[in-house]
C-alpha cells in the first residue's frame, strides 16, 4: 500500500503564559518558566505546590457559555486548543454533511474528567447531597474532549481517546499519524488535555514522592531535569492540539505546512509499573527511527521526556546513548517540562508542538535550571541549557515515557529538510 | 411565578435567552432546550425547591406546561 506523507498544518494550545502560540515558543526559547505556586483553599489541608496553571483561560469566552457549560475543564482546555489548531490550519469550523466522513480525532488524556467526578464526591460525601447533576457522566467521561471536537468540527471518522498516563497524547498523535499515512483518514485532529489539580489526584501524586516542592519564590525554578539537585516533577494543566493532514490534500488547498510527521514507534518496558527501563525506551526509539526511515545521524534534536525525577532522567539519557552511540555527545537534548511543567495526558502533545516549532523556527528551547549543575549520571548528550537560535535542524524526536512502562516516540522533519 | 423565574434564570445563564422570549406559550425546544438540557432543568427544580420528580415524569413541551407541572408538584410535596 502506498504511504501518504503527513503534513502538520495546524498547531494550537492553551498557553500557560496566556498568550498565543508564537508568544509561547518565544518565551520557552528565552528560558522563561510558566511554573507558579498553587495554593488552594481545599480542606482539610490546602494544596501548596509548584504548578502550571492556565489561569488566563476563560472557557466561556473561548467556547461560548452554552458549550463550555457542557464540559469539564479538561474538555474545555482540549476543545479550545483544538479550535485554535483548526483555525491555524485555515479550515472552517463547519462543513457540508459528508465532506469530512473520514476525518477523525485521536485524543490523549490521563485523567479525563476527574475534576467533575471529584466535585460529585464532594457533593455527596461532604455536603450530604442525595443527587448529582444529570451532566455528571458526560462531564466526567474520558472521551468527552474528542466527542465534543468531533461534534463541533463535523468530523465523521474515528473519534477515540487514549489513556496511557504520561504517554497518552504522544500515543494519540502516533495513532492519528498512522491513519493519515495509510490513507484511512485525510485529516486527523490530535493532541491531549488534562487537569491534575483535583484535590485527590494531586494528593495521590504527592504520595508517590515524585513531586518537586516549592513556595512563591522557588516554584518557578522547581523543575530541574537532569540537574544534580533535581527534586521531582511539577504538574500542570493544559491542552495542546495538532492537525495532521494528507500532504497532497494540504498542498492542494494551499495550507501552510509547519512540518512533516515521519515516524512513530512504541514499546512497553514490561518490567515494572513505575521504574523505567532503558531497554524498553531503546526499542521505542529504534522503532521510530525505522518507521521514519531515518538514521541516528539524521536527528538534530530530541525533546526529552525529562520529568526531573531521580530515576527517570539518567535512564532516558542512557537509552539515548545506546541508540545514538558515539554521536550522543553531540546530540542536542532538552526537557521543556522545566518550563511548561508535566501536563500528564497533554505532555506528549505540548512537547510535539515544541519539537515541530523547534524545527520550523530552527531554534532549540532549553532545559532551564541546568547551568553548571548537570548530574554526572545524566551526562553523555549535548544538554541545551540556554536557547539556541539559528541552528540547522533537519529532523527531531519527541520522547514520552509513561508509568506502566508504555513508551512512545514521535519523529518530525523540517519542511525544508 | 417562582417556577417561571427559575426557567428564565436557567435559560439566560446557559443559552443567553432573553427573559421576554420565555413566555408560557413558547416551546421549550424552540428556546434551545434539548432532551439533555431538559434533564438539567428538572434537576434544577428538584434542587431549588427540594422536590422529587418521578423518573417516568413526562417532559413538558412548553414553558407554560412546565410551570404548571412544577407548581403542582411543589404544592403537593410542600412539607
Amino acid at each position: 500500500m502506498t504511504q501518504r506523507r503527513v503534513a502538520i498544518t495546524g498547531l494550537g494550545l492553551v498557553s500557560p503564559f496566556g498568550g498565543d502560540l508564537a508568544d509561547f515558543f518565544t518565551r520557552l526559547s528565552a528560558g522563561e518558566s510558566a511554573i507558579t505556586h498553587l495554593l488552594t483553599d481545599d480542606l482539610p489541608r490546602p494544596l501548596s505546590i509548584p504548578f502550571v496553571s492556565c489561569s488566563a483561560f476563560d472557557a466561556d469566552a473561548a467556547l461560548g457559555k452554552p458549550l463550555a457549560s457542557m464540559m469539564d475543564r479538561f474538555a474545555q482546555l482540549g476543545v479550545a486548543a483544538a479550535f485554535s489548531a483548526w483555525d491555524d490550519a485555515g479550515l472552517p469550523r463547519s462543513a457540508e454533511n459528508g465532506t469530512r466522513d473520514n476525518w477523525g480525532v485521536a485524543w490523549g488524556t490521563a485523567l479525563g474528567g476527574t475534576l467533575a467526578y471529584e466535585k460529585g464526591y464532594r457533593e455527596l460525601w461532604q455536603k450530604g447531597r442525595e443527587r448529582l447533576s444529570p451532566l455528571s457522566v458526560l462531564l466526567g467521561m474520558n472521551n468527552a474532549a474528542n466527542a465534543h471536537i468531533s461534534i463541533q468540527l463535523g468530523l465523521g471518522g474515528v473519534s477515540m481517546s487514549h489513556t496511557v498516563a504520561c504517554a497518552s497524547s504522544a500515543i494519540a498523535i502516533g495513532e492519528a499519524f498512522r491513519r493519515v499515512r495509510s490513507g484511512e483518514a485525510t485529516v486527523m485532529m490530535t493532541g491531549g488535555s488534562d487537569v491534575p489539580q483535583a484535590y485527590g489526584v494531586a494528593r495521590a501524586w504527592e504520595a508517590l514522592r515524585v513531586m518537586a516542592t516549592g513556595d512563591q519564590d522557588t516554584s518557578p525554578s522547581a523543575c530541574r531535569p537532569f540537574a544534580a539537585d533535581r527534586r521531582g516533577l511539577v504538574l500542570g494543566e493544559g491542552g495542546a492540539a495538532l492537525v495532521l493532514e494528507d500532504w497532497e490534500h494540504a498542498v492542494a488547498r494551499g495550507a501552510t505546512i509547519h512540518g512533516e510527521m515521519v515516524g512513530y514507534g512504541n514499546s512497553c518496558d514490561h518490567t515494572h509499573l513505575v521504574r523505567p527501563e532503558a531497554a524498553g525506551q531503546v526499542r521505542a526509539l529504534a522503532a521510530t527511527l525505522a518507521d521514519a526511515g531515518l538514521s541516528a545521524d539524521d536527528i538534530d534534536y530530541v525533546n526529552a521526556h525529562g520529568t526531573a525525577t531521580a530515576e527517570g532522567d539518567p535512564i532516558e539519557v542512557n537509552a539515548l546513548k545506546m541508540v545514538f552511540g558515539d554521536r550522543a555527545a553531540q546530540l542536542p537534548v532538552s526537557a521543556t517540562k522545566s518550563m511548561h511543567g508535566h501536563l500528564l495526558g497533554a505532555a506528549g502533545a505540548i512537547e510535539a508542538i515544541c519539537t515541530v516549532l523547534a524545527l520550523r523556527e530552527q531554534t532549540i528551547p532549553p532545559t532551564i535550571n541546568l547551568d553548571n549543575n548537570l548530574d554526572p549520571a545524566c551526562a553523555g548528550v549535548d544538554h541545551v541549557s540556554t536557547g539556541r537560535h539559528h541552528v540547522k535542524l533537519r529532523a527531531a524526536l519527541s520522547n514520552s515515557f509513561a508509568f506502566g512502562g508504555s513508551n512512545a516516540v514521535l519523529a518530525f522533519k523540517a519542511c525544508s529538510a | 411565578m417562582e417556577s417561571l423565574n427559575l426557567i428564565r434564570d436557567f435559560l439566560k445563564d446557559r443559552l443567553g435567552v432573553e427573559a421576554e422570549k420565555i413566555v408560557p406559550e413558547a416551546a421549550l425546544a424552540d428556546l434551545g432546550v434539548d432532551s439533555l438540557m431538559m434533564l438539567e432543568l428538572m434537576f434544577e427544580f428538584e434542587d431549588h425547591f427540594g422536590i422529587k420528580l418521578s423518573s417516568d415524569l413526562q417532559p413538558p413541551k412548553t414553558v407554560g406546561e412546565m410551570v404548571e407541572q412544577m407548581d403542582q408538584l411543589i404544592s403537593e410535596q410542600k412539607p
